[in-house]
């Protein structure tokens, strides 16, 4: 029962990980359709910067920032030098994408090596907070992740369908033409979509770089969750990513922990069966 | 037509020579010639699919992993006679064609290429974490080289010229397939699938058979990777070995066959070079694929084609 307990715990707080490394991935797609496979990259490079900046200041909020903001202006420039001029040809965005993270992948193996990283928790939130009934306890981190996800997605979920800006840019996406008569820049929106995209897997990296460790290999892995998450929820909604991030968190760690040889077997046959019943996921929209 | 047949004559008996007026052969025939027709092969499998299908597939490395995987396995831990077990692994590479290609191909442009991609991730996750099977991230080393006729593959001139007989043998199947019947009704799939339906064709048999044909031949790609390296681990088939893949093909023209060959013997020989010089030569690669991306998307197979459409361009603006 304990680790029954226990391996839930870890499951939906996980879901809350990739929550935050998925919706990203999802919120830039969803609005711009433009794929970006270095997103698993991006989350390691948040994790080396935020890293640094915390075991320099000795503060894990600045590290928190700085690979929060440091993401956000990296992806923007990645847009704008790279994917603007062929936003509309889906796959060479993609694979560009990936040829960046290519590059990227071995820039930081050359600054960092290979061996593996994991952030301090600060310390006032290193608490762990007992579990009624089994006279155990669970650190209030891992809750305090899953919190923020929470959030994050009520905050989009607001953003998106309750807000002007929202309604713009959904519009944008829709007519780029009509919104762009009515005076809106809609390239200045698309830029502010890609950063504030940027920025959710940079703090994703940040705070996932605290609860779990990270190295090379790391981009392949967290790439490899986004895409499950994506894949099973349906690209492009976040609540598909919400319904995603439980799925591949829960079954995954419940398969790590009870058949630890066959876990990858056991998401990637969830994942198959979904996709026999719903090519275009759970929550997607029909292609 | 008949000047391809030419070049195809001049490429052949030039790789037919190869390791003999290539300077410095002990390095070159290995580290040029049989690994350019490895990694050929393996592109070749994505650029078939490209080519008559427009998908762009990044599962081809799962093919070739579970292939690579059977033979190693059997062969260092089970002592299987590479007579039984290389069949297997091919006959195991293209069965799992056909159930990933069930699910993929109800796809298309990057949702199949995130659900291809996904599924070779997965095959890297799990080698890492099914130590009893696969001995994790130190995967199975010293697969012995196999001996056929007396002849005996360890030595890298042999090696390289079974390889040029395979992938000369695959290149013309698919040559071949493309002039049937059944090749001209996959490109029409290809430029419209609903016109082909309305035609009265079924068209998701067709695919299924391109890839599934797809899925054999990285199979066989993925034996010849074990024998050429005499190893198989994760990274075998970890993102970066799919996005080096990726660069083959794009770099040497993702919508030519040849472009596949091209493109592999240019990379080959790119990083053997570059090497020497710096240890970032993956980036350099990198720095590449997204260079010829953004301005040569046929590759370099294109090139002269593209530089036609451009100077047609200008004189038709005059």
């Amino acid at each position: 029962m304990t680790q029954f307990i226990f391996t839930f715990l870890n499951g939906i707080t996980l879901a809350g990980l990739y929550f935050l490394v998925a919706s990203g991935l999802t919120l830039i797609f969803g609005l711009m359709r433009v794929i970006n496979l270095a997103h698993g990259a991006f989350y390691l490079l948040a994790g080396y910067v935020s890293w640094t900046i915390a075991d320099k200041t000795d503060n894990w909020f600045y590290g928190a920032l700085a690979g929060s903001l440091t993401l956000g202006v990296f992806g923007t420039l990645v847009y704008v030098l790279l994917l603007r001029k062929f936003q509309y040809e889906e796959l060479r965005v993609a694979l560009i994408t990936l040829g960046v993270s290519l590059v990227l992948a071995q820039a930081m193996l050359a600054i960092f090596g290979g061996e593996y990283y994991q952030t301090n928790i600060p310390e006032s939130l290193s608490s762990a907070i007992p579990i009624p009934g089994l006279g155990l306890s669970y650190p209030f981190f891992r809750i305090f992740v899953l919190i923020l996800a929470i959030l994050v997605a009520i905050g989009l979920w607001v953003f998106i369908s309750k807000t002007r800006y929202g309604a713009i840019i959904r519009a944008g996406v829709d007519d780029t033409t009509m919104v762009s008569a009515l005076g809106i820049n809609v390239q200045a929106v698309f830029i502010w979509i890609f950063f504030l995209g940027s920025l959710l897997v940079g703090f994703a990296g940040s705070v996932g770089g605290t609860t779990n460790s990270f190295g090379m290999g790391t981009d392949g892995d967290y790439l490899l969750f986004s895409l499950q998450v994506v894949i099973i929820g349906g690209l492009g909604s976040i609540g598909g990513v919400a319904i995603g991030s439980f799925l591949v968190g829960v079954i995954g760690q419940f398969a790590t922990g009870y058949f630890p040889t066959f876990a990858g077997v056991i998401t990637f046959a969830m994942l198959i069966l979904i996709l026999a019943f719903r090519p275009q996921g759970i929550l997607g929209k029909k292609q | 037509m008949n000047r391809k047949r030419i070049m195809y004559a001049i490429v052949l008996l030039l790789a037919l020579a190869f390791p003999y007026i290539t300077p410095d052969p002990d390095f070159w025939v290995s580290s040029g010639g049989a690994r350019a027709l490895w990694l050929g092969v393996t592109a070749l499998s994505m650029s078939f699919l490209n080519r008559n299908l427009g998908l762009m597939s990044l599962g081809q490395l799962f093919f070739s992993g579970v292939a690579g995987y059977i033979v190693a396995i059997s062969s260092v831990n089970h002592n299987v006679k590479f007579g039984t077990s290389v069949p297997l692994a091919i006959l195991a590479g293209t069965l799992a064609g056909v159930l990933i290609g069930w699910i993929a191909l109800k796809t298309k442009g990057v949702y199949f290429l995130m659900l291809t991609l996904a599924v070779t991730l997965g095959l890297y996750s799990f080698a890492n974490q099914a130590q009893e099977i696969t001995r994790g991230h130190t995967g199975i080393n010293s697969v012995p080289s196999p001996i056929i006729f007396g002849i005996d593959f360890t030595y890298t001139k042999p090696l390289y010229y079974l390889f040029l007989a395979i992938a000369v043998a695959l290149f013309a199947l698919c040559k071949f397939l493309e002039s049937t019947s059944f090749g001209i009704a996959l490109k029409g799939v290809r430029d419209n699938e609903d016109r082909m339906i309305s035609m009265g064709y079924r068209t998701m048999p067709l695919k299924m058979i391109a890839f599934v044909f797809s899925s054999f031949i990285a199979s066989i790609a993925g034996v010849m990777g074990v024998f050429y390296v005499t190893n198989i681990s994760p990274d075998s088939v970890g993102l970066i070995r799919s996005i080096d893949l990726l660069v083959i093909v794009v770099v040497g023209g993702a919508t030519y066959l040849g472009g596949a060959f091209v493109g592999a013997a240019l990379i080959a020989v790119f990083e053997a070079i570059i090497q020497d010089f710096t240890q970032y030569y993956v980036a350099a690669t990198g720095v590449l694929f997204i260079v010829v991306l953004m301005l040569a998307p046929q590759g370099l197979m294109g090139i002269s084609a593209q530089i036609r459409a451009r100077r047609k361009n200008k004189e038709g603006s005059l």
